[in-house]
């Protein structure tokens, strides 16, 4: 079964008397398990289409099927428990709070999804998973750029979801920490069988992905299988 | 935890918040403490005279002075079931009055038995009552004891003498027969002297070219009347008319009018005194309106973030009215304590002889701090309420 399906998604935004078609009637399946990158330039819809999966902005038209469930039917706070326990986001500036130290902000969503009383062990283990088990009670400003990313990352796991978004992950950070936050997501897709869809301008990193979608102008124009090949 | 560390990140800032709760509470404190006491001595006044019918002389005449046989025609009114003479002195003469929240010490003399009819209880801290059919027996309320210091079987010679004294100013020598607990209201500054004492002060009252021409023994000054216990003030009001009626050269003032002046002065005094406090502590309330805003504003991405892993608008809301009410009682803890202090110290430096100046109840300090949280929690609303609607796609990329 498709983990996600996308029937004709639609989002279009008005600007004045023009309309502007930031994705425009996309339709595909994202299977359980699948690493995808979605490439394109900016004002493709890669953003918006990501907004749309991880269930933060609502279509103007077409469906978004989760796991079965029709997303456009349900209200703000269904939504927001889907997205707390089915979605992790990852984004390019971490967004971890300043004020919580490092383990804090890893078991942030489990404030509002609780789902059982193992938790802390949890965000432990999957600090020691992204290698950072010793600074469990620094502040998040304390850490480097790849440092604070591998806690957004942890955090996205916290709630064991299905399925990990991630907004231009290496956009702050240097190639050696690019490289490696790649390595951590591709482990923990090949482990633990998390869908990954990783938005991105970067080459190498989409190179990554086992599946490469292209957008433009809000359209799918290329849906492709990654194989080293076709990189070279 | 958070809310705490979130407090601190701006830290000259919430002082000043927090200032201004401290500031409004601080005054709320001191003020209803002042409140607080004025009515406790309100509160005596209304239980002591909702007990009884005040009796004195008629519309007209200046004279304080009342036969006493008068008593016996009022026991014979309908309703009356007790009537005493009661007598009242200055115990110090000439003395200037300060200003003060307390009554004046007073000499009061009657009949020791009329305390068993009063709704105004009394108890013994030590000694006891004046013995009936005694003279030269006294006993202290607690103010005027710790005034004059006096424990049980010592002498007080009342009215005390001025210091710049006539002299034919004539006092006398009683003993201390029992000081009395307090009651924060009238009777801490009084000293209770038996009937035959209280006559024989009226004597030395009275203008020396009369003095002996007037049979003291046979006047009072004015007289309590006293219904069956638990009868109702409305129907003391009846008895007062009945004795205006059948009891000719006296006046009986009705309880409610007494009781009613008491209440009207301590309402328009706590009205007055609370609603300064409260103007202080709104005003300390715009400036946690205005932190929080600030704050939501500082903080859009954290919003964003948050409903972007799970947080509901309910989420996002209690977590802001949270911090608002935090802020509330942090500044209420700090400013009733505070508050507090400067009571405490206030009334333990007020002079030998005066009433203290506040009084701190569970029930001032239930509003003062319930207040100050409810004031957070209300000033946090519409910065909560806003932090809330937050769109999480534009709160997540605002920079």
């Amino acid at each position: 079964m498709a983990h996600l399906q996308l029937d004709e998604l639609t989002k279009h935004y008005k600007q004045g008397k023009s309309v502007i078609r930031a994705l425009d009637g996309v339709t595909l399946e994202i299977g359980d398990g699948e690493f995808v990158a979605v490439v394109g330039r900016s004002g493709s819809g890669k953003t918006t289409m990501l907004d749309m999966l991880g269930l933060l902005l609502r279509p103007t038209a077409g469906r978004l099927i989760m796991d079965g469930t029709d997303t456009g039917k349900l209200g703000d706070r269904d939504l927001a428990h889907l997205r707390g326990t089915k979605v992790g986001l990852v984004f390019q500036e971490y967004n971890l709070l300043p004020a919580l130290n490092v383990l804090e902000n890893v078991m942030l969503p489990l404030r509002y999804v609780n789902d059982g009383k193992d938790g802390r062990k949890r965000a432990e283990d999957l600090l020691e998973r992204v290698d950072l088990s010793d600074r469990i009670r620094h502040k998040a400003t304390e850490l480097s750029g790849g440092q604070q990313q591998r806690v957004a990352i942890a955090r996205s796991m916290v709630n064991r979801p299905s399925l990990i978004l991630l907004d231009e992950p290496t956009g702050a950070v240097d190639t050696e920490t690019a490289q490696q936050l790649v390595a951590l997501l591709k482990s923990l897709n090949e482990q633990d069988r998390v869908t990954i869809l990783v938005v991105t301008h970067d080459l190498d990193v989409a190179a990554e992905a086992k599946r490469q979608i292209r957008l433009k102008d809000g359209k799918v124009i290329a849906d492709d299988v990654v194989t080293p090949i076709a990189v070279a | 935890m958070e809310i705490l560390r979130n407090i601190s990140r701006r830290k000259l800032r919430s002082v000043l918040t927090v200032s201004g709760i401290v500031i409004g509470v601080l005054a709320l404190t001191t003020m209803g403490a002042i409140a607080e006491n004025f009515n406790a001595l309100i509160d005596g006044g209304v239980k002591y005279f909702s007990s009884n019918v005040q009796v004195g002389p008629p519309d007209g005449q200046t004279a304080s002075l009342l036969p006493i046989s008068k008593i016996d025609e009022i026991k014979k009114v309908e309703g009356v079931a007790a009537a005493f003479p009661s007598y009242t002195f200055s115990a110090k003469p000439g003395a200037v009055s300060a200003v003060s929240f307390g009554f004046p010490d007073l000499i009061v003399a009657g009949d020791p038995e009329e305390s068993n009819w009063s709704n105004l209880k009394t108890t013994f801290a030590q000694g006891h009552q004046i013995e009936p059919g005694s003279t030269g027996q006294v006993v202290l309320g607690s103010t005027i004891d710790k005034e004059f210091k006096k424990k049980i079987g010592d002498t007080i010679d009342l009215p005390v003498r001025p210091p710049d004294a006539k002299p034919d100013f004539v006092n006398h020598t009683f003993i201390v027969v029992g000081i009395l607990n307090p009651t924060l209201t009238a009777p801490d500054t009084f000293a209770y002297l038996n009937t035959a004492d209280g006559q024989m002060l009226l004597k030395d009252s009275l203008p020396s070219a009369i003095r002996d021409q007037i049979p003291v023994s046979a006047i009072t000054e004015s007289i309590d009347v006293y219904a069956t216990p638990g009868t109702s003030i409305g129907e003391l009001d009846k008895i007062a008319d009945r004795i205006n009626n059948q009891v000719t050269g006296v006046k009986a003032t009705k309880p409610s009018v007494i009781v009613n002046s008491f209440k009207s002065g301590g309402a328009i005094f706590t009205a007055i005194t609370t609603a300064a406090a409260l103007l202080a502590l709104v005003i300390g309330g715009l400036s946690v309106v205005n932190t929080m805003f600030m704050a939501v504003a500082e903080r859009v991405r954290e919003i964003g973030l948050k409903k972007a892993i799970g947080a509901t608008t309910r989420h996002i809301m209690g977590e802001f009215l949270l911090e608002a009410t935090v802020i509330g009682a942090l500044g209420g803890l700090i400013g009733y304590g505070i508050g507090a202090l400067i009571t405490i110290l206030v009334n333990a430096n007020t002079p030998q002889g005066q009433s203290t100046l506040f009084l701190l109840t569970l029930r001032l300090t239930v509003f003062a701090l319930g207040f100050a949280i409810a004031l957070g929690a209300v000033a946090g609303i519409l910065p909560a309420w806003r932090a809330a609607r937050l769109d999480p796609v534009t709160a997540l990329r605002n920079q």
